[in-house]
């Protein structure tokens, strides 16, 4: 798989098959498989708060997948990704009670939907690079933000649009334990089409824009075409993901989707690593658990004494606000390449141990 | 705090909880029931959030401080979700799932909306402080209501009803005042859906008494400089403005309209009105007319004496003058205190039961708070808790800020208007 990183040496490949492998050995696809059957079994052992997290991970991921498609591998940039996941919300909800097509058709539908959107605002990317994209991209957030706030047929304007849970023959999947099920399949199923599609011709020919569009030009690839397809693959996964929160909630509202939200699903990216499909899980858990766990320390101090009086309290809360911040300038520092990165190190050590150089 | 002490007692703390855990169990077995509180105190609201806050927070102090529900401990957490809809999404489920919260009290739009499909399959009341009109429809009986929200209640009146009250004033206003024509009515505020949940509503009934509505005016909610818009406003010769948002964005406006010159009257939402305002944008605020739901720090009502009693919970000096926020959090409060005592002795504190509760009594006041709450009656297909409005003046006066109370408008609960 395409990583930035060089290869260390004595790992050789001898062939397109071994160089382009998803699980890069045999025990790594076993482990995979064994996660996810113990996931499977999560929802009759866990409590419904560590469910719920899953889920937040299950729909932030699969969005955070499409935009690290787009800036880690595509070298593209987004400020919008956060209104492409509320809009994914809305038309799911808007294609279910309006067309009355069935949740689990609806969200699919509601990916491409986001995905005609989200090449009409790439539109400019044909043309423009960096910074300039990134302000193009800044100005979609807005509109469609502002979009939302006005579009009464579509979004419900101030009052909000009511999402039905999914319903598959009868069954409804209307409780976090059973919503597990539909946010595990999507999570695996999309992170398993993003990973194939990184090591497709499509995929390749992102890498190769992404590393230097002009060598990439002469090598005969169309920027404009792949550049366009990055925007919409990136803005389908953000539908996806948008459509599930929001048949999670089964209410969206236009107050959740602002630049905030983009801007965090960039910090995901660059926290798990640019160009890496399990980095870009790892930062979604790692964004997703803390606040959470920030939370669980602000929760300790409260019960004690000393601790539960506003004054601690307020002052911990800013705390926590400051620390979510303070982690990604870190990251940014001490670990440019993210936790993918991180995680390949803590691999190598352990692999060489106690031999390591 | 020195940084040996510091660990120190992080340790001690770290102990504490351990032993605080295993006792919970005990302890949860025991007389109790818990309240969720989710604040916003860092986040784009804190604001006013925080105010709200420390009314709901004290409350809940003193409730527990005084015997609880009727010896019933509440326990009860605050969490700062700083306006971030996940972050309210896992308190909620933390809260349900370990502490078996039975009921809510919660802050802005964002969390409560997320949170009505939840706390209605979940059974647990919320209480917000987010007065959007759709939330007072239980029952869906309004066709014009997208999403019944069963679960939802916030003491006051909503932001619909409130913006009518102020037409009504308005209208009054014009007539005492012996002007000629048709006033012209503008709403002024950012395209979101807090600014915009009254805007439809209210404009159709300005239309009903007569007023021209112009084409709404939009502020950003962040402060800026907003002379552009104010010169709208006066080359439309709109008299009278309704402004959706709050905070520093009502503060720009006032400031660039006075720049300009404009000549309207401005009215405010609930939020967009308070001394810390009017303290802010100094000389420049005149006859400026905003809604509460209760009296003011320094008036003199029987309930106050309990509010300042409330008040000491964090503030033992008892001199801190709170906002008409604060009272609202007080207020939001002892309703749900009262329906948890209604419950207790109806089968027993449940999400249920409490909100069975709240249906118990008509024109209630909870006792202690009279003059401070105003009568409310809730309803199994009303959740319109409070029609009347206290419509107040501000003026800067100086820096000695004068607030009075210039009417009282009591909306009738019309049909049409149920959710909307």
């Amino acid at each position: 798989m395409s990583t930035t990183s060089m290869r260390p040496c004595g790992d050789f490949r001898t062939s397109y098959q071994q160089d382009t492998t998803i699980f890069e050995t045999k025990f790594i696809w076993a482990a995979t498989c064994a996660l996810i059957a113990a996931l499977c079994a999560a929802p009759f052992i866990l409590d419904e708060y560590y469910i719920s997290l899953f889920i937040q991970v299950a729909y932030l991921g699969v969005a955070a997948l499409g935009l690290n498609i787009l800036v880690g591998f595509t070298g593209q940039i987004s400020l919008g990704h956060g209104a492409f996941f509320g809009f994914g919300a809305f038309a799911s909800a808007w294609i279910n009670t309006t067309l009355h097509i069935p949740v689990f058709f609806a969200i699919p539908l509601a990916g491409f939907m986001t995905m005609a959107v989200g090449m009409m605002f790439g539109l400019p990317a044909a043309r423009i690079k960096g910074l300039y994209l990134a302000i193009a991209t800044l100005a979609s957030q807005f509109i469609i933000e502002d979009f939302f706030a006005r579009a009464d047929w579509f979004s419900g304007g101030s009052s909000g649009a009511m999402a039905e849970p999914v319903d598959i023959f009868g069954f409804v999947f209307d409780t976090d334990q059973s919503f597990f099920y539909i946010a595990l399949f999507a999570l695996v199923s999309m992170y398993i089409w993003g990973s194939n599609l990184m090591r497709s011709r499509d995929g390749r020919a992102f890498v190769a824009v992404r590393d230097h569009y002009l060598s990439a030009e002469i090598m005969g690839i169309n920027l404009t075409k792949y550049r366009l397809l990055s925007f919409g693959i990136s803005a389908f996964y953000a539908g996806i993901g948008g459509a599930l929160y929001g048949h999670y909630l089964g209410y969206v509202s236009a107050e959740g989707f602002t630049i905030m939200l983009s801007i965090q699903f960039l910090a995901m990216c660059i926290i798990g690593g640019l160009g890496s499909i399990k980095g870009t899980l790892m930062g979604v858990i790692f964004m997703v658990l803390l606040p959470e766990s920030l939370e669980g320390i602000v929760g300790m101090m409260k019960e004690t004494d000393w601790g539960n009086i506003p004054a601690v309290v307020d002052g911990v809360a800013y705390l926590k606000e400051m620390s979510i911040g303070a982690v990604i300038i870190l990251f940014l520092i001490f670990e440019p390449e993210g936790l993918a990165h991180r995680w390949q190190q803590i691999k190598n050590y352990w692999k060489f141990y106690p031999f390591s150089y | 705090m020195s940084k040996s002490l510091f660990r120190k007692s992080s340790i001690n703390g770290a102990v504490v909880v351990s032993i605080a855990c295993s006792l919970s169990a005990t302890a949860l077995a025991k007389n109790s029931v818990f309240v969720g509180h989710l604040a916003d105190l860092s986040g784009p609201t804190a604001f006013v959030g925080k105010y709200y806050a420390d009314g709901v927070r004290d409350s809940l102090a003193y409730i527990n401080a005084n015997g609880g529900i009727d010896g019933t401990k509440l326990e009860y957490e605050t969490i700062d979700y700083a306006y971030k809809v996940p972050q309210a999404i896992g308190a909620y489920k933390k809260w349900k799932s370990r502490k078996k919260m039975v009921a809510m009290q919660g802050w802005g739009t964002a969390d409560t909306e997320a949170l009505i499909t939840f706390a209605s399959r979940d059974r647990i009341p919320v209480y917000s402080a987010s007065y959007s009109g759709h939330l007072t429809d239980p029952t869906g009986k309004n066709p014009k209501t997208k999403k019944p929200a069963p679960y939802n209640f916030f003491y006051g009146a909503s932001y619909s009803d409130s913006c009518r009250a102020l037409v009504q004033w308005a209208n009054d206003d014009w007539t005492a005042k012996g002007a000629k024509g048709k006033p012209k009515f503008t709403h002024i505020g950012a395209n979101h859906p807090f600014p915009n949940a009254p805007k439809k509503a209210c404009a159709e009934y300005a239309q009903e008494l007569g007023f021209e509505v112009m084409p709404a005016v939009v502020v950003s909610m962040k402060p800026g400089d907003f002379k552009a818009q104010c010169l709208t406003l006066k080359n439309s010769h709109t008299n009278y403005g309704y402004i959706g948002n709050l905070g520093g964005s009502v503060l720009s406006l006032i400031k660039s309209c006075n720049t300009v010159g404009t000549e309207l009257q401005f009215m405010s939402n609930v939020w967009g009105g308070d001394k810390k305002i009017f303290k802010a944008v100094g000389a420049g605020i005149k006859d400026y007319i905003f809604p509460a739901m209760t009296p003011f720090w320094n008036d003199n009502v029987p309930g106050m004496k309990l509010v300042r009693e409330i008040s000491k919970q964090s503030d033992s000096s008892g001199n801190k003058e709170r906002t008409h926020h604060y009272a609202r959090g007080v207020c939001s409060v002892f309703f749900m205190k009262e329906a948890m005592v209604w419950a207790k002795h109806n089968g027993g504190i449940t999400g249920e039961n409490v909100k069975k509760g709240m249906y118990a009594v008509k024109d209630w006041e909870p006792k202690g708070l009279e003059g401070v709450c105003l009568p409310a009656t809730w309803t199994p297909t009303d959740h319109r808790g409070i029609n009347t409005v206290n419509i107040y003046k501000g003026n800067y006066n100086g820096g000695d800020i004068k607030i009075e109370r210039v009417s009282q408008v009591t909306l009738k609960r019309r049909d049409d208007w149920l959710g909307y």
